[in-house]
């Protein structure tokens, strides 16, 4: 983990390429495309949400990236390169040498990701010890401080611990020191806080931003909770049935976000301002199988603003008025076309006179 | 923060549900250590309120909320339910008030059962209890009892039969080594006989007799143990012995076995009788040992009775039919034991029909349960669980919950589990039950912006005691205790500029085997005092209808 600043970093290289990524996975029922053609890109130093609802193909996106899908019955195309490096081109024992030192995963349960017989200065030093080929000594000093590092109080004492005697948060930052400990040049967290407890939750996003900024390694954090990419990262995705919805910065996003689907995640949310007892806005209905093929703009049926134009023909992404900001609609929000599209659903009733979906469960 | 005080509590007489000092410990092995989890909690939901639990994990939110269910029965504390004491009331009692009062848990799919479909586990409550009250056909309730003890006199009886088997097999080499020794055996059979037989002989035998020995010292040692393990058993249970049930059980069983000994005991006359009779004198004894120990059991004591009895019938029986001409009794035995089984089969298909009838009879309302709570039951009915989604399954829980038309419903953290979207289904749909249903809810959740928007009452949890008691729109404008401030600041805001940087919250909670002294909250609290760690506060009135329990509250007076 020293000599992750070897060579000059060009703030503007890409540091992970995602080009045209589609996963398929064979079921009994057909092919379901989990991914469907996805590219992105993550410039050094960033941070980068994905958000969208179970099924929506988040980590089925960061799994292709990282290559941990299993090859029988998974078909993956498209490219990914960190650094360069195509990752769809690698062997098992290539990709080895990549996880870790390139690129580092943090997962949703931090239980289910550590080792529950092994101790965990072992289970951080593990990394480094096959990596760097540092002595166990080296190592265990090398896990003490970045044990250290992640807030985890009493480290001496906690390195000769088990999983099973750390609370749920104190777990989740040994995950993060084990990611983090042969320095990732890229660092994938998949709902790396969703089983936690909202204050739990605070602390260790807020770790995973200080990491980020301090190592300047780019993030990639995977959630269904938009108010947790909200103050911590710089652009976000959103995804719905595999593909792209949406892309823009966040701040572009949250003022002025372009795609219904976004704004459905977006009004569901409860939120503290809000009186008790406000009856939330719901997102009815359910993601598409994704089995069949669909026709159309696989949010229509969900949408508010969707029209007969949605169910016939899929958009493509759009570029917006701010650079970087793409979406996926016809009738965008906040636009003349989206308010006629509102406006002509509620008079033929798709919409109660609240504005909420009719007809749809 | 500790707050133990009722100063937020209401008129008695006004509550539907009503906790009061509340505690609820849990010893951690024989140490003597304690889990404080809950420790003097009180509060009381008014007819059609929702009471908001909220706080981090370890708080003891859950706890209490099982507490109230009695799973497990607080340590102390009194919980009245209309009017009625829960705590005091026994098993059977506290089962018949379960339809006015449910639970719906985190994880949705867990907590219904995989093999069963939709149609079987929504009309379960029902079913259960209408056969309660039609009662149940009483040869299904005699097979169903005795179908239990069978199982568990099959279970026993391979216990001492791990004792005799050693003990047998050593008695059985002994029985051939001195028959053996008598007819001189091994001198024909080996074709020794050119050797002299003090050469040769006595080696041989003296190792024979060493194999021997060496197997009835085992055999002796398991005897043994036959006899110590369920003395030490005995021992440990001697408290509460239920002697009424068993004992004439025990006399019959004793009298059986002595009569079993001395019957076979003369039949085998002109046979090695030494080790038969020490075979018989071990069964006797075993039976008897074994049949008093598992007699002192309290819960089993009955059943172990008659078990026992049954064994040494069967074992009686056993020796008869040794002893008699074989076939034809054979014959018979085999013939008695196909007719239990057939008759067994019969009655069981007896009791599955009548569950079906009522599973049949329930249909109707399942499907009005599953409608309302917006599953459409023509493709859900004959599914299983794992083939719904989080939220849908959450839904079929409180279809589930619903079904017996309960009052009170304990929600545990019911939407934790769930995406975004789908939460704000569930919950939804729970402020739409309450108000069709008329229900009182205890809301349990980690996250205060659900909270709030479900609850009419807000109590903040910390370390198994209230910080702070109000209404939801106060506690979120003004928090007046430091901590209901820290979870607040803890929120996820969809607001990229609301900086999202919380305070203070680096330390973990403290273990709640030694609680800090005085208020819980001090280790972590920032505006932790001197007095905070002499002094535990109490409950009070800050503001109207918000009650902290805090030396240093941010709201009122005493604000700073």
């Amino acid at each position: 983990m020293t000599d992750t600043n070897g060579d000059t970093p060009d703030d503007h290289a890409p540091v992970l390429v995602v080009k045209n990524l589609t996963t398929t996975f064979a079921t009994p029922r057909g092919p379901l495309t989990a991914v469907d053609d996805v590219s992105f890109t993550l410039r050094r130093g960033t941070a980068l949400g994905i958000v969208g609802e179970s099924g929506s193909g988040k980590s089925v996106t960061a799994r292709s990236i990282m290559r941990l899908l299993p090859k029988s019955n998974v078909t993956t195309s498209g490219e990914v390169s960190i650094n360069g490096i195509d990752m769809m081109a690698l062997s098992p024992k290539e990709l080895r040498a990549m996880w870790g030192p390139e690129v580092a995963m943090v997962f949703q349960d931090p239980l289910g990701s550590l080792n529950p017989v092994m101790r965990i200065g072992d289970q951080v030093a593990e990394g480094l010890r096959i990596h760097h080929k540092v002595s166990r000594k080296e190592a265990r000093a090398t896990a003490l401080q970045l044990l250290r590092s992640v807030g985890i109080p009493s480290p001496q004492t906690r390195l000769d611990e088990y999983p099973h005697q750390l609370s749920g948060g104190m777990r989740q930052r040994v995950v993060i020191a084990i990611a983090l400990s042969c320095g990732p040049k890229l660092l994938i967290a998949d709902e790396p806080t969703t089983a936690l407890d909202v204050t739990v939750q605070a602390q260790i996003l807020d770790l995973l931003s200080d990491q980020q900024s301090e190592r300047h390694m780019p993030l990639v954090l995977i959630t269904h909770d938009l108010g947790v990419v909200a103050g911590r990262t710089q652009e976000v995705i959103v995804m719905y049935a595999g593909r792209i919805m949406e892309r823009a910065r966040t701040p572009v996003l949250f003022r002025d976000m372009k795609m219904p689907y976004t704004e459905a995640l977006f009004r569901s949310i409860p939120k503290v301002e809000y009186p008790s007892h406000t009856k939330l806005a719901i997102i009815p209905g359910r993601p598409p199988t994704m089995v069949e093929p669909i026709r159309g703009c696989r949010f229509a049926p969900r949408c508010r603003y969707a029209q007969p134009r949605c169910l016939e023909e899929e958009p493509e992404l759009t570029p917006a008025v701010d650079r970087d900001h793409v979406y996926r609609c016809f009738y965008p929000v906040g636009t003349p076309e989206g308010e006629q599209a509102l406006e002509i659903n509620r008079s033929n009733g798709r919409l109660t006179p609240e504005g909420e979906l009719t007809g749809v469960s | 923060m500790a707050g133990t005080g009722k100063a937020h509590l209401r008129d008695p007489e006004r509550t539907l549900l009503r906790a009061e000092d509340l505690v609820v410990e849990f010893p951690i092995g024989s140490t003597g250590a304690k889990v404080h989890a809950v420790s003097g909690i009180s509060i009381d939901l008014v007819e059609g309120e929702t009471l908001g639990l909220v706080g981090e994990s370890g708080c003891g939110k859950s706890t209490t909320g099982k507490a109230i269910m009695a799973i497990p029965k607080p340590t102390s504390g009194s919980i009245k339910l209309d009017q009625v004491e829960l705590t005091s009331l026994d098993d059977e009692a506290l089962r018949r008030t379960r339809p006015v009062l449910q639970m719906i848990f985190q994880d949705p799919i867990s907590a219904l059962n995989p093999r069963r479909t939709v149609r079987d586990i929504i009309a379960e409550p029902l079913v259960v209890w209408w056969e309660e009250e039609e009662g149940r056909p009483a040869t299904s309730v005699l097979f169903e009892r005795y179908g239990r003890l069978f199982q568990r006199v099959a279970a026993i009886i391979t216990k001492p039969l791990r004792y005799l088997m050693p003990l047998a097999f050593a008695a059985l080499v002994l029985w051939i080594l001195s028959e053996a020794v008598e007819q001189r055996a091994w001198e024909g059979a080996l074709g020794w006989t050119q050797l002299p037989a003090q050469i040769i002989g006595f080696p041989v035998l003296a190792a024979l007799v060493a194999i021997g020995a060496v197997l009835l010292a085992m055999g002796l040692l398991w005897l043994g143990l036959a006899f110590i393990v369920p003395f030490g058993v005995v021992s440990k249970v001697l408290g509460n012995v239920s002697p009424a049930v068993g004992l004439g059980a025990a006399a019959f069983a004793t009298a059986t076995s002595v009569f079993m000994v001395w019957r076979t005991w003369n039949s085998f006359a002109g046979r090695p009788a030494w080790v038969l009779r020490f075979h018989l004198i071990a069964i006797a004894a075993i039976v008897v040992i074994w049949f008093v120990s598992s007699l002192l059991k309290p819960s089993r004591a009955g059943a172990s009775g008659i078990a026992a009895a049954l064994l040494a019938v069967v074992v009686l029986q056993a020796f008869y039919l040794a002893g008699l001409d074989g076939v034809p009794k054979l014959g018979v035995f085999v013939l008695s034991a196909v007719i239990d089984v057939v008759l067994f089969r019969l009655v069981r298909k007896q009791a599955a029909l009548r569950a079906d009838e009522l599973r049949a009879r329930a249909e109707p309302k399942v499907r009005e349960m599953l409608e309302t709570v917006g599953i459409n039951p023509d493709t859900a009915l004959d599914r299983k669980p794992y083939e719904f989604s989080g939220g849908q399954a959450q839904r079929l829980s409180i279809a589930r919950a619903l079904i017996l038309d309960p009052k009170v419903i304990i929600c545990d953290e019911p939407v934790s589990a769930l995406d975004v979207s789908v939460q704000a289904q569930i919950l939804n749909l729970l402020e739409e039950m309450k108000a069709r249903y008329g229900l009182t809810l205890v809301f349990i959740a980690h996250d205060l912006a659900v909270v709030k928007n479900v609850s009419d009452r807000v109590a903040v949890m910390y370390l198994g005691k209230i910080c702070e008691v109000a209404r939801p729109d106060e506690l979120f404008a003004n928090p007046a205790h430091p901590y209901s401030q820290l979870l607040l600041s803890a929120i996820p805001h969809p607001d990229p500029l609301i900086e999202a940087h919380v305070t203070q919250v680096a330390a973990d909670l403290p273990s709640p085997v030694d609680p800090p002294s005085g208020c819980r909250f001090r280790t972590r609290c920032p505006l932790a005092q001197e007095r905070c760690a002499s002094e535990e506060p109490e409950i009070r009135e800050v503001a109207p209808e918000q009650f902290v329990a805090c030396h240093f509250p941010l709201v009122g007076e005493a604000a700073q």
